[in-house]
C-alpha cells in the first residue's frame, strides 16, 4: 500500500512540475505582449515607461532564462505579481482556493445528495415509470444552461421570496450556487449510480445474496451499494476536478469569489502571471484530489491494491 | 428550560443573523449605501491604477492637489493656492492647513511632495507617469510645495485636478505593505478582492471640490462597493433591495428611466470622446477622399439613438465636450457631415460599388452599446460600397494590437473605433503626437502643433488646439462619434438623493442622502 502511495505522489509531483514549465512558456506563445497591455488603458504611458516597465520585469531577458527562472520562484512559493494592481499573484488565488473548494463540495454534496437516491430509485425500478421518470429528470439537468438556472433561482429566492441574498461569498451566499451546481450535475450521478447497481444487480453473488434469503434492503445497501460505489467514485473525483474550474459561470452569476472567476478577468485583462498562478494552483488542485481519489479507489477496491 | 424571554432573545438573534448582516446590528443608525460594479478595483494604491473602476474608488480615499469646475476652471484642493512662474516652468502650491490623513497624521507640504516624488520614481510603475509631464525637481518651504519642470506645460494644473493624480498621505506607503491612507471624504475599512470594498465617512473631512455642495463630513456613514458581474444579477440586487446603487446595463438603463422606483444618473462629465480613426498609412486609407467617403457614411444619430438608446450625444470634436476649448460649433464646420449619397459617388468614383466594395476590417472593442453601434455602422458602410468586417477584442487586447496593425504599411486596410476621455485636450498629445499611444502619431507636422499647445495658455492654447483639431477633421483622420461611451450611467433606488457623477465618471457621494 506504502509503495503504491508513494508511486501515486511521485507521479502528481512530476505531473506538477510539467505544468509549471508549460505555463513558464504560456507568456511566450501567446500574441501580444504584456506590459503593452498592462498600460492598454492608460493612453499617457511613453513608449520609454513602457520599455522600463519591461526591463524591470524581467521581459528582456532570453526565453530559456525567464522560464527557468519562473519555475525557480514557483517552487520558492512565489508566482509573481499581477499585471494589473502589482499584487501576489499566490495571496490572490489563496484567499479564493478556499471559496471555490467550498463551492465545488457544496455543490457535490447537493449532487450526490439528489443523484445517489435517484439513481438508486431507477436502478431498482428498471424499466417502470419511477426509473422513466427519473431519466426525464436526469435529462433535463443535463440540457438546462447553468447560467439560466443560477438566474431563475435569483429571481424566485432572491427577489420574489426575498429570502437569500443575490451576491457575495458568505455562508447563506453559497445555498443558491450550490443547490445550481448540484441540479445540474445530479443528473450525471444518477445515471452513472443507476447503471451502476443495474450490473451489479445482475451479478450472480446478488442472486446468491437473495437465495440465501436475506431482506431486500439488505441486498441493496451492503452487497449491491458498495460494489456500485468504486464507478461512483470514479464519477465523483471526475466532477469534483471539473467543478473546481467549470464553475466559472455560476461564480459570475452569484458573484461568488473563487479562482475561476479571477482567472476568467485576468484572461479578459491579459494579466499572464495570474493566468500562470491560475494554471499552476488548479492544476495541482486536480492532481491532488485525484491522487486521493485514486487512493481511495484502492482502498474500496483490493483488485487495484494488487495490480 | 428556556424562558419565555429568552427564547424571544434566541429567536431576534437568530432572525438578525439570517437577515441582516453584522454592521447593520451594530450601527443601527448609520446610513449605509451599497453600490454594486459590475468590476472590482485592480489597486486601491492610486499611483499603480489605470482604469476607471479602480480610480472611482482611490477618488473618494485620496484628494487632488486642485479641483475642476464644470466650465473647466481649476480651483483650490488640497492646495488652497498656487502660481505659476512667467516662464511656465514653475508651480508653487500653498498646501492647506489642518489637513489631517485618515491616519491621524497631517498632510502639509512634505506629505505632498513625498507622494509627488513617489508617483513619478520609477520604480513606483505608475501608468499615469507620463502625464505628470516634464518635471525636473521640487522643494518645500514652510506650507509651500515648488515644482520645477524643465520645459512649459500648460495641461499640468488640469491634470492635477483628475482622478489619475491623487496624492497619498506618506504613512501609506511607509511599510513594506501599502495602506491606503488619503484625505478624501472616505476612508478605507476593508477590501476583500473581487467582492467587497468598505468605506466609512472622513469625520475631519473639509472639502474644497466645487462640484460638491456639502462642506465637511459626508452623509452617508458607510459606503460599500460590491462586484456583481452579472448585469442581471445587479439589477436583482438593486430590486431585491440588496444594493442601493448599480451600474445598470444599457437595456435595463432604458426601462429604469421611465420606473419611478429607480433613478438613472447620465454622467455629463465625462471627458469621454468616441473617435473613428483609419489605418493611414495603408492604401487606399492613405486617400483623404476614401476617409472622408467613410465618416459622410457613418450615421452618429442612429448610433446614439438606436445603439446607446438616446443616453449619449453625438459629438463633432476629437476633444470631449465640457473640456477646455471644446468647440462642437466650430469642430461642426471641419467635420465631414452624414451624406451617404456624396460617399456613394466618392467611393464610386473610385472603383468602389455596394457590387464591388472596398473591404476593410472594423477593429473595435468589446463594450457595451458598442457591439450595436458597429453592426449599424457595418450596414451604413455597405451601403456606400465598403465590405466592413468587424473584428472584436477586449479592451486590453485591443490596444495591444492596435499598436501593431499601425505599424503596418500594408495588408488589409482597418477602421478602428476608440474611446479617450481626461480632464484636458492634452490627451490629443498622447495620442497623435509620434509615435503615439498604440502608434497612431501622423506627421512632423502635427507634432509641432501637438508640443505647442503644451507651451502656451489661455485663448492662445485654446487656439492652438483648434487648429490640431482642423488639422485631424479636414484630413478625416479622425472621424468623432458620441460622448461619452463607456461607464457613464449609474442607477439607485428612488431613495438615494443628491448623487452626483464629476470628471472621468469620478463618483461624488459626499452629498448623498437616503430617504427612510
Amino acid at each position: 500500500m506504502l509503495y503504491l502511495v508513494s508511486r501515486k505522489v511521485l507521479l502528481a509531483l512530476f505531473t506538477v512540475l510539467v505544468v509549471i514549465i508549460l505555463s513558464g512558456f504560456l507568456i511566450h506563445v501567446v500574441p501580444g505582449d504584456p506590459v503593452t497591455t498592462m498600460m492598454a488603458r492608460s493612453v499617457t504611458a511613453s513608449p520609454e515607461a513602457i520599455a522600463e516597465i519591461r526591463q524591470r520585469l524581467g521581459l528582456d531577458l532570453p526565453v530559456w532564462r525567464q522560464v527557468g527562472l519562473y519555475v525557480w520562484r514557483v517552487f520558492q512559493g512565489d508566482l509573481g505579481t499581477t499585471v494589473r494592481g502589482n499584487e501576489p499573484v499566490l495571496t490572490l488565488l489563496m484567499q479564493r482556493l478556499p471559496n471555490t473548494f467550498m463551492l465545488a463540495v457544496a455543490g457535490l454534496v447537493v449532487a450526490l445528495l439528489i443523484g445517489i437516491p435517484l439513481g438508486f430509485l431507477a436502478a431498482v425500478n428498471r424499466g417502470r415509470l419511477a426509473d422513466t421518470a427519473v431519466m426525464v429528470v436526469a435529462v433535463f439537468g443535463v440540457s438546462v444552461p447553468t447560467f439560466w438556472l443560477g438566474l431563475i433561482m435569483i429571481q424566485v429566492f432572491a427577489v420574489k421570496l426575498g429570502l437569500l441574498p443575490v451576491a457575495g461569498s458568505g455562508w447563506r451566499n453559497i445555498i443558491l450556487p450550490a443547490l445550481t451546481l448540484g441540479l445540474t450535475h445530479c443528473a450525471l450521478v444518477a445515471r452513472m449510480t443507476r447503471s451502476a447497481l443495474v450490473e451489479v444487480l445482475g451479478e450472480d453473488y446478488i442472486r446468491t445474496a437473495r437465495a440465501r434469503g436475506l431482506r431486500e434492503h439488505q441486498v441493496l445497501l451492503v452487497h449491491a451499494l458498495r460494489p456500485a460505489l468504486i464507478s461512483i467514485v470514479t464519477v465523483v473525483g471526475l466532477l469534483f476536478a471539473y467543478l473546481l474550474g467549470g464553475q466559472v459561470i455560476v461564480e459570475n452569476v452569484f458573484s461568488w469569489n473563487g479562482i475561476g472567476r479571477l482567472a476568467v478577468q485576468a484572461m479578459l485583462e491579459r494579466d499572464y502571471p495570474m493566468i500562470q498562478g491560475f494554471i499552476v494552483v488548479f492544476a495541482t488542485s486536480v492532481v491532488v484530489v485525484s491522487t486521493l481519489i485514486d487512493v481511495l479507489y484502492s482502498f474500496l477496491d483490493p483488485r487495484t491494491r494488487m495490480q | 428550560m428556556i424562558s419565555r424571554k429568552r427564547t424571544h432573545r434566541l429567536k431576534a438573534l437568530v432572525i438578525a443573523l439570517s437577515f441582516g448582516n453584522a454592521s447593520t446590528m451594530v450601527a443601527a443608525n448609520a446610513v449605509e449605501l451599497t453600490v454594486a460594479r459590475a468590476v472590482d478595483a485592480d489597486s486601491l494604491d492610486a499611483q499603480k491604477v489605470a482604469i476607471t473602476q479602480s480610480l472611482q474608488v482611490t477618488n473618494l480615499i485620496f484628494d487632488t492637489l486642485l479641483t475642476m469646475d464644470k466650465d473647466g476652471s481649476i480651483h483650490p484642493g488640497l492646495a488652497s493656492d498656487w502660481r505659476v512662474a512667467d516662464d511656465g516652468k514653475t508651480y508653487t502650491f500653498t498646501i492647506r492647513d489642518g489637513i489631517k490623513c485618515h491616519d491621524g497624521s497631517i498632510f502639509d507640504s512634505k506629505a505632498a511632495r513625498e507622494s509627488l516624488v513617489r508617483a513619478l520614481d520609477p520604480a513606483t510603475l505608475n501608468p499615469n507617469r507620463s502625464a505628470w509631464g516634464p518635471i525636473t525637481g521640487s522643494a518645500v518651504e514652510g506650507n509651500i510645495l515648488t515644482v520645477s519642470l524643465s520645459e512649459r506645460y500648460d495641461p499640468f494644473a488640469a491634470f492635477l485636478t483628475s482622478i489619475q493624480a491623487a496624492f497619498l498621505c506618506p504613512s501609506s506607503f511607509a511599510g513594506k505593505e501599502f495602506k491606503p491612507i488619503g484625505t478624501g471624504p472616505f476612508k478605507f475599512v476593508s477590501w476583500t478582492r473581487n467582492d467587497r470594498i468598505q468605506l466609512e465617512a472622513n469625520a475631519d473631512y473639509k472639502n474644497a471640490n466645487p462640484l460638491i455642495e456639502n462642506p465637511g463630513k459626508p452623509h452617508i456613514d458607510k459606503l460599500t462597493f460590491k462586484v456583481i458581474p452579472e448585469a442581471t444579477a445587479r439589477m436583482a440586487a438593486l430590486r431585491s433591495g440588496e444594493a442601493d446603487m448599480v451600474e445598470p446595463s444599457l437595456e435595463e438603463a432604458a426601462d429604469l428611466k421611465i420606473d419611478r422606483n429607480f433613478k438613472l444618473y447620465t454622467a455629463e462629465l465625462t471627458g469621454q470622446q468616441m473617435l473613428v480613426a483609419f489605418t493611414w498609412k495603408i492604401g487606399p486609407l492613405d486617400n483623404l477622399e476614401i476617409r472622408k467617403a467613410i465618416g459622410m457614411a457613418l450615421n452618429r444619430e442612429a448610433y446614439a439613438s438606436i445603439a446607446f438608446a438616446d443616453l449619449v450625444r453625438t459629438a463633432n470634436c476629437t476633444v470631449a465636450p465640457n473640456l477646455f476649448s471644446a468647440d462642437q460649433a466650430l469642430c461642426a464646420t471641419w467635420g465631414v457631415n452624414y451624406d451617404p449619397e456624396e460617399a456613394k459617388a466618392i467611393l464610386s468614383s473610385a472603383g468602389y460599388t455596394p457590387d464591388d466594395p472596398l473591404k476593410v476590417k472594423l477593429l473595435v472593442s468589446k463594450l457595451a452599446g458598442w457591439d450595436e453601434m458597429h453592426q449599424i455602422m457595418q450596414q451604413d458602410l455597405a451601403a456606400v460600397g465598403v465590405q466592413a468586417e468587424i473584428e472584436t477584442r477586449e479592451l486590453a487586447a485591443f490596444y495591444d494590437y492596435m499598436k501593431e496593425v499601425n505599424e503596418r504599411t500594408d495588408g488589409e486596410p482597418a477602421v478602428w473605433t476608440l474611446g479617450m476621455s481626461g480632464v484636458d485636450p492634452d490627451y490629443l498629445y498622447f495620442l497623435w503626437r509620434r509615435p503615439g499611444a498604440s502608434n497612431m502619431g501622423l506627421n512632423a507636422e502635427l507634432d509641432a502643433m501637438l508640443e505647442e499647445q503644451r507651451k502656451l495658455s489661455g485663448d492662445a492654447r485654446a487656439a492652438k488646439i483648434h487648429d490640431i483639431e482642423k488639422y485631424l477633421l479636414t484630413n478625416a483622420y479622425a472621424i468623432p462619434l458620441l460622448s461619452p461611451g463607456w461607464g457613464w450611467l449609474m442607477a439607485s433606488t428612488s431613495r438615494v438623493e443628491n448623487f452626483k457623477m464629476g470628471f472621468m465618471v469620478s463618483l461624488l457621494f459626499n452629498d448623498v442622502t437616503v430617504s427612510e
